[in-house]
């Protein structure tokens, strides 16, 4: 689980171009829009291109977005169940 | 000779690897720097805190790092400031990233963070949320650097919302190439806004 | 002392047809040109969006093998006008072209037939110039999905402060291509049917594809109808999110209205794209504006969001609807689905109209609004 977190972090912080933070610095339960990391509402289609293409997972509805891509931890158990 | 109505309060110019305000270089770079490292040591230099840069594509940081050494030698741009820019290339730096991921052969992609900067007025609206600017934008194509219509519809723009300022110029840039230059108009200064200064200006960076 | 300026002449290439008058009419009788969309190089299933059938105008022009299907459009658009007003090609008219993205279908396409310089503005503009010998390069606007009623106001200030142009030709024009679909659709912003402006179960645009030109003047001709105002300004709040204050639209429109006079409205044309967001921040505005009661359509249920066309193609229908004393129905509304409501038009009624008011609005934080009234 801890692995896929990691990777989680990695994948984020390069594909949102987040140059200033690195893996170390991003906390699994950190929130990642709002007041916690601060990505907006393009950063959250990044993230669903990027479920679709690295685990194969397709989100459509953008409400269920907002609950899946609340932590990295959330991301991770959200992948962890739906993964094919 | 009648009095002109605006000046040019500064303005700024980026060439290759180099770097002016007001004719006087702030940075230069050797030639072989990539146009990305070059863009990112000039952020650097100006020691600000907008994670929001590295989202940019080299359009809109080459603008917002114009736009941020202008308003250090003018003071803080009024909110009603008008902006009008023009190149040639348009976006393309993220028309080629975008069409690129789409007709890839292997891995087609479509990324939203690349598509939202096919557009050249997104540059404009990247340096409206930075100086807080709610104003009159407009962005146009031309063949070349051409002050023969950017003057004439920049004092037109300006008398008719009897505004004092806006941010207007050129903003080419295209594969590894660079060539800006964005000016501050307001109603006082010793450089008169006409097509004779612009073109001076335009030619002083070598 | 500055002059009046005027619409004096208008062209619609679109789906639904050439002429703006047999547009207008087909919107009266309920004509849509959005339709399923089974094309593979457009995207690898199907989309609901308002295609020009190339069949139609393709190929239609002089040496037509050297203009690409965007330009060709453009050059018959731009010939219906100048046939129909004799309209110079000298120094004293300016040539405006409003798009997004031109030939940007040719851009890494294997498909391609022309050389990629072709998807530089420019070169189109050039290409255009060349066609009809026009003595100024034509100038661009590409200012997203405001483009094309920024070019009318452009044309308005150069007209009315500037002695360099006696008139102007502005013309706006997009076609859909994988590009833009490929990237609407990573936004999540396409309609899985067609869209539905303002109402509770809209959930997305559809792409569409026209050109729109006018013909704009310092003389009125009997017809011609006068731009009143206009005014333009960014949300300075994201560069794609709609704001949700509506406050570069609110300042836009109070700022037209201001310079207008505060004229009675007849009627809105508003953007109404029918994306969740973009309907909202639109009502949001409007009611700030005090306009939540004044009768609106969005005419996006017609043609789809023709992008740099679009705000010159409402206009110019506008325009149409106020000639005829006809109000345009907004297609695809039912329910209510906006926090403040408005004031949706059901019908094609018939009464007295002189003034209206035209927004649009697009990424970048842009917005525009402008007012015409009958001469």
């Amino acid at each position: 689980m801890s692995e896929l977190t990691q990777e989680l972090k990695a994948k984020i912080i390069t594909q949102l171009n987040l140059e200033d933070l690195t893996v170390d610095d991003l906390d699994d339960h950190t929130p990642l829009f709002g007041d916690g990391l601060g990505l907006d509402s393009i950063d959250a289609l990044e993230l669903i291109v990027m479920l679709d293409k690295s685990y194969g997972i397709k989100l459509s509805d953008p409400k269920e977005g907002r609950k899946v891509f609340e932590t990295v931890q959330t991301m991770a158990d959200f992948i962890e169940a739906n993964r094919k | 000779m009648d009095v002109p109505s605006h000046y040019i309060q500064s303005y700024c110019t980026i060439r290759d690897r180099s770097i002016a305000l007001n004719g006087t270089t702030w940075l230069k770079m050797d030639s072989s720097t990539t146009l990305a490292d070059f863009l990112k040591s000039a952020y650097r230099q100006l020691d600000i805190d907008y994670p929001k840069f590295h989202k940019m594509d080299g359009l809109c940081k080459a603008i917002f790092i114009a736009t941020e050494l202008m308003t250090r030698d003018s003071g803080p741009y009024p909110s009603d400031t008008a902006l009008i820019f023009s190149n040639r290339s348009s976006s393309y730096l993220s028309d080629n990233k975008h069409a690129l991921g789409i007709f890839n052969t292997e891995n087609a992609t479509a990324s939203p963070a690349t598509f939202v900067y096919t557009l050249p007025n997104i540059a404009l609206g990247e340096i409206s949320i930075r100086h807080q600017l709610h104003s009159e934008n407009v962005f146009f194509i031309f063949d070349r650097y051409s002050p023969e219509f950017l003057v004439p519809y920049t004092q037109a723009a300006l008398d008719d919302k009897k505004l004092a300022n806006a941010i207007s110029g050129w903003t080419e840039i295209s594969g590894h190439t660079c060539d800006l230059l964005l000016y501050y108009i307001g109603k006082s200064g010793s450089v008169p806004h006409t097509v004779a200064q612009l073109k001076r200006i335009y030619n002083e960076h070598e | 002392m500055k002059t009046d300026v005027f619409i004096s002449g208008d062209c619609i290439i679109s789906p639904l047809g050439m002429g703006s008058k047999l547009n207008f009419e087909q919107l009266l009788t309920g004509e849509t040109a959005i339709a399923p969309v089974d094309d593979a190089t457009l995207a690898d299933h199907r989309i609901h969006a308002a295609r020009i059938a190339d069949h139609q105008w393709i190929g239609k022009i002089r040496n037509a093998s050297g203009y690409t299907r965007l330009e060709t459009l453009f050059i018959l658009a731009i010939q219906q006008l100048i046939d129909a007003h004799s309209i110079p090609v000298d120094r004293r008219t300016l040539v405006l072209l409003s798009t997004t993205k031109g030939n940007v279908s040719l851009l890494h396409n294997p498909e391609a037939q022309f050389p990629e310089n072709r998807i530089y503005l420019a070169e189109m503009a050039h290409a255009i110039q060349h066609y009809f010998g026009f003595a100024n390069a034509p100038i661009t606007i590409s200012n997203a999905c405001i483009s094309g009623a920024l070019a009318l106001s452009v044309a308005r200030q150069l007209l009315q402060y500037s002695d360099t142009y006696d008139q102007a030709l502005v013309v706006g024009g997009d076609e859909i291509s994988k590009f833009i679909v490929s990237g609407f659709e990573a936004f999540q912003a396409l309609s899985d049917g067609r869209c539905r402006p303002f109402d509770r179960d809209r959930n997305g645009l559809n792409l569409g594809e026209a050109i729109a030109a006018a013909y704009v003047t310092k003389k009125a001709t009997d017809d011609a109808v006068r731009i009143k105002a206009a005014a333009s300004f960014n949300d300075a709040n994201h560069i794609s999110g709609p704001s949700r204050t509506g406050e570069g639209l609110y300042r836009s429109i109070r700022e037209a209205m201001q310079l207008a006079g505060e004229p009675m409205l007849d009627f809105i044309s508003a953007h109404g794209t029918a994306t969740v967001y973009n309907d909202e921040m639109e009502a949001i505005a409007l009611h700030r504006a005090g306009l939540s009661d004044t009768p609106l359509h969005s005419l996006k249920a017609y043609y789809g969001h023709t992008l740099g066309a679009s705000g010159l193609l409402e206009t110019i229908l506008g325009i149409h609807s106020l000639r005829a004393n006809r109000l345009i129905p907004s297609l695809g509304f039912q329910h209510t689905g906006t926090s403040k409501p408005l004031n949706l038009i059901t019908q094609p009624t018939e009464r007295p109209l002189g003034t209206f008011l035209k927004t649009a609005s697009g990424f970048g934080g842009c917005n525009i609004a402008m007012i015409f009234e009958k001469v």
